[in-house]
């Protein structure tokens, strides 16, 4: 292997504190820019009654919709202006309809965050053999597989969504393969970088007892790659589990789909239910995922 | 050191190792009968590190003979072949070369590889007898009660003796052991030692060491390297210090010594000798 040169760092430019108060001042400079250019274009209003529409909309917030599946109006009347009675609702029912069909939604959610996440793993991983350095794979192929991961890291999920809605249609398989996709990149990174601390000499150790390629794998390289690999995995699904909600805005299936529904309809008591489960959601796999990844250490 | 080819555990025969196109080793005749204990010496980069890979079947001849527990090592053995010798050669090595995430007992079982095989190996579901001769080893080096402890919970000292608890379950007929106690302290280095020679009792054992404090403890019979070549080879009490003196003195002779070569003090030599 040849070594490169180091590529000269910002900081070599940069350093001291002549460098750091130029920096300082450029950041200034951008700052200033961005604010007066939007000002001379006056796109920085806030539109026409800010405060009366922050109080109506926080106000319908705070009313989340499930409140109505017990205290909804069973007879809610429709009229039209001249009296006429036009039909009877009951509120009740309407949002236990919307819960389940809400419950739907999160289980869907679940689902393509769950398969997006392991199916990208899955592919990631014979990338990140390729592009780990401490296995020398030939060059070109480490090349392209590095290229590989960082384009499908670039690439936002909401961008795959919408190209694979156009490919395989609507729906949670488009959400799958989509997040898939995306965190294809990021497994790739981890997984090549706990490949990449094996400790070698505790490998050799352990072929020296005479140890067969299996049995070496098995006591000296699983042990130490597995714990990581499972770390990183739950790292990922927790995100996904956050970046899958959103997906349903552009057709991907699950609560996005339900989010795009509510506020389309300025229904924003809906909205706060659907936020809230989104809230709870997160917030329990965040915590079970990080338990999980402590003990495996 | 006269004994026939048949007894002997390591036999070379004008050998030479070489990386590129730089000699390592270079050794004319050795030959170390079994049950031998002997000392390796030499400064940085002499070969001795070498030779102990070449012994292990970690690194080929480019030419002469070996024979290491009567197996001829002159091509590159099968691979089968290679795992035969090196369940009978023990290795303790200069890092502290434990599988970090596994328990002491685990690492232990490391050393009944050799003999267990299938899916019992791959598993770590080590048959019982297994698991209670590995107990019996790790009591050996006074670390029972540390069997569920994590490698990488260890101290330096506490994962040497399980290394050589490993070779204690390993029974090699060969050890080989490369500066054992080079991260020890000198109390811990004594105790490593001890435990060394101990489980080496049916075996022979090669070690390199840099502390010649600890030759009387390890060695009857020292070997000085010097350039991949022996410089001498003695009986522990006819060793001097003016012998460990001229192995480790550097290249340029007098002109461009590091250090000055005391006359009459054997303690400033061992001090040196220490580095």
């Amino acid at each position: 292997m040849t070594v490169l040169a180091p590529p000269p760092r910002l900081g070599d430019h940069f350093g001291g504190r002549l460098g750091f108060l130029g920096l300082a001042l450029a950041y200034a400079l951008l700052v200033a820019a961005c604010v007066v250019s939007l000002l001379a274009e006056n796109e920085l209003s806030l539109g026409r009654n800010p405060l009366a529409n922050l109080v109506k909309t926080a106000g319908e917030f705070a009313r989340p919709s499930f409140v109505d599946v017990w205290f909804g109006n069973p007879q809610l009347e429709y009229r039209s202006d001249d009296g006429n009675l036009l039909r009877v609702e009951n509120r009740q029912e309407v949002e236990r309809n919307h819960l389940a069909a809400l419950a739907e939604a999160t289980w869907t959610t679940i689902r393509i965050a769950t398969l997006g996440s392991l199916l990208g793993a899955i592919l990631a991983l014979p990338l990140a053999v390729l592009t780990a350095r401490n296995l020398s794979a030939p060059r070109p192929l480490a090349w392209l597989a590095k290229g590989l991961l960082d384009v499908t890291r670039s690439i936002h999920t909401l961008v795959f969504g919408l190209v694979l809605v156009g490919i395989v249609g609507l729906g949670p398989t488009a959400g799958i393969l989509a997040i898939a996709l995306h965190s294809l990149g990021s497994y790739g990174k981890l997984f090549a970088e706990s490949i990449e601390t094996l400790d070698m000499a505790a490998i050799n150790a352990v072929r020296s007892v005479g140890a067969g390629p299996v049995q070496v794998f098995f006591n000296a390289i699983w042990p130490a790659v597995l714990p990581q690999f499972v770390s990183s995995h739950l790292y990922i699904w927790e995100f996904n589990i956050r970046d899958s909600t959103i997906l349903g805005i552009i057709g991907a299936g699950g609560l996005g789909l339900l989010i795009s529904e509510a506020t389309s309809l300025f229904q924003w008591g809906r909205l706060s239910t659907v936020l809230l489960v989104v809230f709870l959601l997160v917030t329990t796999f965040d915590a079970l995922s990080r338990r999980i990844r402590k003990a495996l250490l | 050191m006269n004994a026939a080819p048949s007894s002997a555990a390591i036999a070379l025969k004008s050998l030479a190792c070489s990386a590129g196109d730089r000699t390592l080793l270079a050794i004319d005749e050795l030959v170390v009968a079994e049950g031998e204990r002997v000392a390796i010496v030499g400064h940085n980069g002499a070969g001795k590190t070498t030779l102990l890979r070449l012994l292990s079947g970690f690194m080929p001849p480019a030419q002469g003979t070996a024979e290491v527990l009567g197996r001829a090592l002159e091509e590159p053995l099968p691979a089968a072949e290679l795992r035969l010798l090196r369940q009978e050669v023990g290795q303790v090595l200069q890092g502290l070369h434990l599988v970090a995430r596994l328990s002491a007992l685990e690492n232990v079982l490391i050393g009944s590889l050799g003999r267990v095989t299938g899916w019992r190996s791959w598993t770590r579901c080590y048959p019982p007898p297994e698991v209670a001769s590995a107990e019996t080893s790790l009591h050996a080096v006074g670390l029972l009660a540390h069997a569920r402890t994590r490698a990488d919970r260890l101290s330096g000292g506490e994962k040497q003796k399980v290394a050589i608890a490993r070779l204690l379950m390993q029974r090699p007929r060969l050890i080989l052991a490369d500066e054992p106690t080079a991260a020890l302290d000198p109390s811990a280095a004594a105790e490593v030692c001890h435990l060394l020679v101990k489980a080496a009792r049916q075996a022979t054992l090669i070690t390199v060491v840099h502390n010649p404090a600890l030759l009387p403890l390890l060695a009857e019979r020292v070997i000085g390297l010097r350039h991949g070549q022996i410089a001498f080879d003695l009986p522990l009490a006819r060793v001097s210090d003016q012998e460990l003196g001229d192995l480790y003195r550097p290249d340029g002779g007098t002109e461009h010594r590091l250090w000055q070569a005391p006359s009459s003090t054997p303690s400033a030599i061992r001090s040196v000798a220490f580095r």
